[in-house]
């Protein structure tokens, strides 16, 4: 979606209410593609999306200031540390939940309608084998290692170079390419060249 | 795009066409709450800003209140040594008191041969004849 119709925020300053247009374009060019990644880690729709605001809170309060170029590293770096956060208060939750006697299920809520709003789709046939490619990939990605998937999402969705990437996650490049290395030949192994 | 930049393979291409389709297909709720999340993630990095802009629009008032508080301390701390204006009479009993209070003077006064006194009488008698 074009930032220009995600609104803006009114600043005094112009240099300030620049930078502010330049974030917005920032986040709103990596929020949807932030929140598949973070969906993958989490695979909980809710937690993907705090995670992905608290990403972008995080972002505009303490490094807004930075050059632009830095930003898509730093987001992704620190939506890699809120997953890891979330992921291990799951953990910890689970173990203290398992040891419960009785527990009820996760709430489910009546499926919103919005939810269920269409989206804009392809034909059907080819729709329908979208739907199976991408069940496929989601399944074979959520067997990868945590490392290995974030590697692959985020060079392949995302676009990131290795420099790029290594800064989000952390780590050197020779790591990310070992990572990315290792997911193309799990994937490769499940999915084939997923032909579509 | 691959590990050592080569050409993508055709994995990596139709991953990433499904990957995106599977961005495409994110539905109107998620999409409205990212929004509102970004929203909120600007107004909060503005409302950061804010009170630098606030203590800036606040200076000269700072200023003048600092100000203020410096000549107050500067008069208080002046206070001791501004001394009351003293009666010519006031003047001379203290000059009095230390000149009793000198043990010079009494050894003047116990030489006995008096002539300073009789110095300083001529000295009192000849200021009063020329003024």
């Amino acid at each position: 979606m074009p930032a220009a119709l995600h609104g803006d925020v009114t600043l005094t300053d112009s240099s300030a209410q620049s930078r502010a247009r330049a974030l917005n374009q920032f986040l709103a060019g990596v929020e949807l593609k932030a929140f598949k990644i973070a969906q993958a880690a989490l695979r909980h729709e809710d937690d993907a999306l705090d995670a992905v605001q608290d990403a972008m809170l995080q972002l505009a309060r303490a490094y807004a200031g930075r050059p632009a170029q830095e930003w898509k590293p730093l987001f992704y770096r620190i939506l890699e540390n809120r997953i890891r956060d979330m992921q291990r208060r799951r953990t910890v939750r689970g173990r203290v939940i398992a040891w419960l006697p009785f527990r009820g299920e996760e709430d489910e809520d009546d499926p919103d309608p919005l939810s269920q709003a269409p989206s804009p789709e392809p034909q059907p046939v080819k729709r329908l084998e979208l739907d199976e490619a991408m069940g496929a990939l989601e399944q074979a990605l959520n067997a990868l290692p945590r490392r290995q998937q974030q590697a692959f999402l985020l060079r392949t969705l995302e676009g990131m170079d290795v420099a790029e990437t290594a800064a989000a996650m952390g780590c050197s490049e020779g790591s990310v390419k070992t990572h990315y290395f290792r997911a193309l030949q799990s994937l490769r192994a499940q999915l084939g060249e997923l032909y579509l | 795009m691959s590990p050592v930049d080569e050409p993508l393979t055709a994995l990596e291409r139709n991953a990433r066409t499904v990957l995106e389709e599977g961005v495409q297909r994110i539905d109107a709720r998620t999409r409205s709450r990212l929004n509102q999340a970004r929203h909120a993630a600007l107004q909060a990095a503005q409302a950061r800003r804010l009170p630098r802009w606030r203590s800036l629009a606040l200076m000269p008032a700072a200023g003048a209140a600092a100000a203020a508080l410096l000549v107050a301390v500067m008069l208080w701390h002046r206070e001791p040594g501004g001394e009351l204006p003293l009666l010519e009479g006031q003047r001379s009993a203290v000059e009095d008191l230390d000149l009793l209070a000198d043990s010079e003077g009494l050894d003047l006064m116990e030489s006995g041969d008096g002539s300073f006194y009789e110095w300083a009488v001529a000295q009192n008698e000849n200021g009063e004849s020329n003024g």
